[in-house]
């Protein structure tokens, strides 16, 4: 009993704990929805959502994994800046300009050997991605200017950016479609035996999903953000700065320098994100040229929410986020309109981002529950 | 404690219903799948669609469409096999985005019959085009359907003309030279000296402000009637002629005149039509599969829809006479791979201004 | 006595926290037309008490009784229509209003919507005369010194016609002189019939102004004396439970070599044409503590950013020993030996949601004991921090991991100094280290200044509080307006005298 209770007052339990209410919050709002546009089939169709990419078999889970390896990015990115206390929001603008970086690579440095081509244009990205992120973060530390404000306008620059470099970059734009080129082979990412676990088997024909390296990559990168937040001289410096800017200036950390690196790495992460998405394999996505900001980028900012920031916490709300996605996806099966099932993930995404908020519920309700406790051993003492 | 406990029944919950998703549905025998467009987008999704629903309804089969994640070949490949669980014996997928992954489905689901419109089947690198058996690839003769509009609005007597084109793609192309082509024709008959018309791609087919700002400006500098041709670019070109007086648009794909008072008229492919043909001839046991089929004006697949075509000075008999010449091949149209630019067709009378 | 000569009674009061008991069976009785003080350390209860009786919390037991009557006061209007008026220690105005608007807001007399001031305006100029606040009810609050934004506050209740009126620790933000006034003002209220509830730690004031005082300790009631019939020794007894020193024990200065030498400073303003820091010279030698005395707002806080490297001076140099670091980074100040114990504890003193143990080393994390290779050493971190907790008595829920903001005011001012001398500084600049705090804590931390000036640092004092300026420092320097008007041996001054330099109405003839 003390041992629960003592499991559930540290930091982390609560946390989890807390993701997991809104979550379940979100399921009940995104139930109600189900029951209202088609109550016949709103149990299945709820199970359909929960079950997520393990409705589609080996693929599907596959599939979870595809969608997830850039929202992990735009989370951690989003997240990394939080903990820092930057808000990054633009996320966006880093990833596609990180992403156009790593196809130009992929499409034109065809000298490079082949087991160095996709790593050489992933560094582009991540490079490309960090400078967009600078911007913003030399805006705020020299002259002090929201980074909110310069993330958005760095967003729209990216994109319009991005869309006439495209344009005018008659080596990797499919004028025909509209898009750009689909990447030589050596430079998409591999896939590192992961076809080999993830498909279906359809008589003879191996229904293989996109999932790639990348996924991999994607956790590996949110560990050694986690090393690099929780144990190194640097991270403790950012945090410094991001919980209180005056107290690190007055310790004599160059609190300029923090939030200029905290934004570079931010959009290192993001352009990372652009170039795993762009650079996998065979899936024939492609930037388009239109004027649409990447929602990718933006959907970075309730991952990091319901991973409550924490590089940890974000792999697994990336997950989730990607396996609600996949299970709507997978609701198309039922009577419901693709409209619809966008508005039920949307509920549930839109509910899970309130994490924080239930964790504090929660860790109010604990208090009150202790306060209760002893005062009824001090009852207990007086009688 | 009990909070504790409320959490565990809640996951528990949450897990009990899992099992539910791995029962059977219902099954849908026709399916369509959406491109990167809505269902309702006024163009590709909604006429293929119509022609699905029209065909299900008379027949009363059942029937449903996806709508895949995002655009790349493997989405599209996941909504497919969706379908194909569903219980799908035909699936329509509208548009040329499809060419890929019809070329890959059609091995994979052999059983399957597949309606792709406006695109053939072929591989990534577009090295090998194949169409299987139970593939019938539709193409439309966009040229002609322009050609008709074209030569409308000139016979209303409109010599300020405007075509706002989406992306550059081949059938949009295909419009847009068929409908200079037109004017052209109108002019010579009627004896018109000069006739202008502005030229431009916005490079994408969605409603953007830019595009209805384009529009606005050429409609100030007194462009009469634009040709809205992709996507919903046409949208913003009717935002902007809402916006003035006597101001008009020629619509696309699909009867557009519901959309807005100012369309007169529409030059639509028969995309409601050839789906519902080309189920007719499945069900019949003729289904035209390894085989690509021009719809044009012998097979009624391009036309203008008279009954809502607002053009004073241009009649049914017109119209009747016109089609006639387009449908025994008496009037020839120079298409998308004969001129590299609007700027270069052979007009005398239509004086073609390219916009970058 | 009558029972109903009593105005308040509140009898048996006991109210609950999580976790801790902030009043237990606590009795209060308020005559009509006395000068009561609520005399205790800060979290003995007196605040929740006072909160009880303003209807912001309801009491676990306990009755409240008015005019020997039982009443219920659910909330601040409840107490309102009682008569019961407070005036907070941060005060309730809306700065951009004038006297008459603030006292008027809330109880607007108006006719068809439109506002009625003219009879308002009356009331405020009669109440103004009759107890001698002159007070300007057309100037705005932005305008008025903080002295006079109190009296608004009285105002405020008197206009409401409240009759028992509650001081939160009234003086904290006043002069020695707006000290006396108000003093005055309360005797005058108290002689026409209002009862007045003094919260305070401060024992002098007590002494000049209370009739009978009830002392609180740990949420409990320890007893209510007449102040006359008492002494400052015995009421601080009751306060702390124990003797306590009121003079700083130490030996005389035993000043060395120059350590921090201060030429021409000069800090403009942004605002204003007159500089914030004017032309300042001083030299703090080792082993000896000199204080910076002066009102809040003449330019204290930017002398020491200057000193510090947190602002730029415009002028003038900076030394500290032999090293110029007029123009330095932090770092290398605090590298070359300069240590600081910050004004504002919670904006730059701590980083409130890191734990006690990474606080502890804000300023030597980077230094090869706490790290290796870029990763943070952390058993060395907590080593050290127990270490600096066991030595300076910290006191901390969960030890070395307590988060920073979970900690009282008084431990997390420990936790700075503790920090900060712990750099063993050659020079230690020290802004206010016992605001806010209680007795006890600032006994110890007066003797901790002391002990570091014997071991031969110099140690440089800013502080508000006469008390101790006179008590702690060896040599003073009175800052008004920017400038330096004294300079003065703290054996050689009285506490009225600091008073009128501070004031700005004396000048040293020393400068």
């Amino acid at each position: 009993m003390k041992a629960i209770r003592r499991f559930f007052r540290s930091a982390g339990p609560v946390n989890a704990a807390s993701s997991l209410i809104a979550i379940l919050v979100g399921l009940v709002f995104g139930g109600l929805i189900l029951l209202i546009s088609n109550p016949g089939q709103a149990l299945q169709g709820l199970g359909i959502i929960v079950a997520g990419g393990f409705g589609g078999g080996m693929k599907g889970v596959g599939q979870t994994l595809y969608y997830a390896t850039p929202l992990i990015m735009t989370g951690l990115s989003v997240g990394f800046a939080f903990k820092t206390g930057l808000f990054n929001i633009g996320a966006s603008g880093q990833l596609i300009t990180g992403g156009l970086a790593a196809i130009y690579v992929g499409v034109n440095w065809t000298w490079l050997p082949d087991p160095l081509h996709w790593v050489v244009a992933l560094l582009a990205a991540m490079v490309v991605g960090g400078l967009w992120g600078a911007i913003p973060g030399i805006l705020k530390a020299k002259l002090n200017v929201n980074e909110v404000i310069a993330c958005i306008m760095c967003n729209y620059i990216g994109m319009y950016g991005v869309n006439y470099l495209i344009k005018n970059s008659p080596s990797i734009y499919d004028q025909l479609r509209n898009q750009t080129v689909s990447v030589d082979p050596a430079a998409a990412i591999p896939k590192w035996g992961l076809d080999q676990v993830f498909y279906n088997l359809k008589g003879n024909y191996h229904d293989v999903s996109s999932v790639n390296g990348g996924i991999l990559l994607a956790i590996l990168l949110a560990v050694l953000m986690y090393v690099l937040l929780n144990k190194t001289v640097f991270g403790y410096e950012l945090k410094a700065c991001g919980y209180n800017r005056h107290a690190s200036k007055y310790a004599g950390i160059n609190e300029s320098r923090c939030i200029l690196l905290s934004m570079a790495i931010a959009g290192a992460l993001s352009g990372i994100g652009g170039g795993l998405m762009y650079l996998a394999p065979a899936t024939g996505l492609h930037i388009e040229v239109v004027d649409v900001l990447s929602a990718v980028g933006f959907n970075g900012i309730p991952v990091a929410l319901l991973g409550l920031s924490n590089p940890i916490g974000i792999i697994f709300s990336g997950l989730f986020i990607s396996h609600i996605t996949q299970g709507g996806n997978y609701l198309q099966r039922l009577n419901y309109m693709p409209e619809i099932i966008d508005i039920i993930i949307g509920v549930i995404i839109y509910f899970s981002a309130f994490s924080l908020l239930v964790r504090n519920v929660m860790a109010a309700i604990l208090r009150r529950h202790e306060a209760s406790r002893e005062k009824a051993v001090l009852k207990k003492g007086g009688a | 404690m009990k909070k504790l406990l409320a959490l565990v029944l809640s996951v528990a919950l949450a897990l009990g219903v899992a099992p539910f998703a791995f029962a059977e549905g219902e099954t849908f025998e026709l399916a369509l799948v959406t491109d990167i467009g809505t269902i309702d987008d006024k163009s590709f999704n909604q006429g293929a669609w119509e022609g699905l629903v029209q065909y299900a309804e008379e027949n009363n089969l059942s029937h449903k469409y996806y709508q895949p994640l995002e655009k790349s070949t493997d989405a599209y490949l996941d909504q497919i096999e969706l379908a194909v669980n569903a219980g799908a014996k035909v699936i329509v997928t509208p548009g040329f985005l499809f060419e890929e992954p019809i070329y890959i489905a059609q091995d994979m689901y052999p059983d399957v019959h597949f309606i792709l419109l406006d695109g053939e089947p072929h591989n990534a690198d577009y090295s090998e085009y194949r169409t299987n058996e139970n593939v019938a690839a539709i193409l439309y003769a966009e040229d002609q359907s322009g050609f008709l509009a074209g030569y409308a609005v000139v016979k209303g007597g409109y010599t300020n003309l405007g075509f706002m084109g989406g992306m550059a793609v081949p059938a949009v192309i295909r419009f847009g030279y068929g409908f200079l082509q037109g004017a052209e024709y109108a002019a010579k008959e009627m004896g018109i000296e000069e006739i202008t018309v502005n030229y431009h791609y916005t490079g994408s087919f969605d409603a953007t402000p830019e595009a209805q700002t384009l529009a606005s400006g050429w409609y100030n500098d007194g462009v009469e009637v634009i040709f809205g041709c992709g996507g919903s670019v046409g949208n913003s070109v009717m935002a902007a002629a809402e916006a003035m007086e006597n101001k008009w648009v020629v619509g696309v794909d699909k009867d557009q005149s519901v959309e807005s008072e100012t369309v007169i008229t529409s030059a639509t492919k028969g995309l409601a039509a050839s789906v519902y043909q080309t189920l007719q001839q499945f069900y019949a046991g003729e289904f035209p599969g390894a085989q690509t089929t021009v719809k044009d004006a012998s097979n009624e697949g391009v036309a203008l829809p008279m009954e809502t075509t607002k053009i004073e000075g241009f009649t049914q008999e017109d119209y009747d006479a016109l089609y006639a010449l387009l449908a025994n091949g008496e009037i020839t149209l120079l298409k998308d791979t004969d001129a590299t630019s609007a700027a270069e067709l052979p007009l005398e009378i239509v004086k073609v201004t390219v916009i970058e | 006595m009558d029972a109903s000569d009593y105005v308040i009674e509140m009898l048996n009061i006991t109210k609950d926290f999580p976790g801790i008991r902030a009043n237990d069976d606590i009795t209060l009785r308020l005559r009509r037309g006395e000068i009561h003080a609520l005399l205790g350390e800060n979290g003995a209860g007196k605040s929740t008490l006072m909160s009880i009786l303003f209807g912001l919390y309801q009491p676990e037991q306990g009755v409240i009784k008015k005019d020997g009557r039982e009443v219920k006061i659910h909330n601040p209007n409840d107490a309102n229509a009682l008569g019961i008026g407070m005036v907070h220690q941060h005060f309730k105005l809306v700065h951009n209003f004038t006297v008459l608007e603030n006292i008027v807001l809330g109880v607007e007399t108006t006719r068809h919507g439109f506002l009625k001031m003219e009879g308002a305006r009356r009331r405020v100029t009669e109440l103004s005369q009759e107890y001698g606040l002159m007070v300007d009810p057309d100037a705005r609050i932005s305008d008025i010194t903080v002295g006079m934004q109190q009296r608004v506050e009285i105002l405020k209740m008197l206009y409401r016609e409240n009759e028992i009126l509650i001081f939160d620790e009234p003086t904290a933000v006043l002069t020695p002189q707006e000290i006396d006034e108000l003093m005055r003002i309360m005797r005058g209220l108290a002689a026409q019939g209002k009862s007045i509830l003094f919260i305070t730690h401060k024992l002098n004031e007590i002494k000049a102004v209370a009739d009978r005082c009830t002392v609180l300790r740990k949420g409990r009631c320890i007893g209510t004396v007449d102040v006359s019939a008492t002494d400052k020794e015995e009421m601080s007894e009751m306060m702390v439970g124990r003797r306590v020193a009121f003079e700083v024990p130490k030996a005389p200065a035993n000043a060395g070599s120059a350590a921090l030498i201060v030429q021409n400073l000069s800090v403009r303003s942004k605002t204003h044409a007159k500089p914030l820091v004017n032309n300042v010279s001083f030299t703090v030698h080792k082993g000896e503590i000199v204080c910076i005395a002066g009102i809040d707002g003449n330019g204290q806080s930017e002398l020491v950013y200057a000193l510090t490297g947190l602002i730029r001076p415009d002028a003038g140099r900076i030394f500290l020993g032999d090293s110029e670091i007029t123009h330095a980074s932090i770092r290398k100040r605090n590298d070359y030996g300069l240590s600081h114990i910050p004004e504002d504890r919670h904006k730059h003193g701590l980083v409130l949601d890191y734990t006690l143990a990474e606080n502890l080393i804000l300023k030597s994390y980077y230094k090869p004991g706490f790290q290796r290779h870029g990763f943070l050493r952390f058993d060395q971190m907590y080593r050290y921090a127990d270490a600096l907790i066991e030595k300076f008595d910290i006191r901390a829920g969960q030890g070395a991991h307590t988060v920073a903001r979970s900690m009282s005011g008084g431990n997390q001012q420990k936790a700075i100094v503790a920090r900060e001398i712990s750099e063993r500084p050659e020079v230690l600049v020290a802004v206010q280290p016992t605001r806010g705090l209680d007795v006890g804590a600032i006994e110890y931390i007066h003797s901790q200044l002391v002990a570091a000036r014997d071991e031969g640092k110099a140690v440089l004092l800013v502080s508000l509080e006469l008390d101790e300026v006179m008590n702690v420092s060896d040599r003073i320097l009175v800052l008004y307006e920017g400038e330096i008007v004294a300079d003065v041996n703290a054996r050689d001054i009285t506490a009225q005298e600091l008073g009128l330099y501070m004031a700005g109405s004396r000048r040293s003839e020393v400068i």
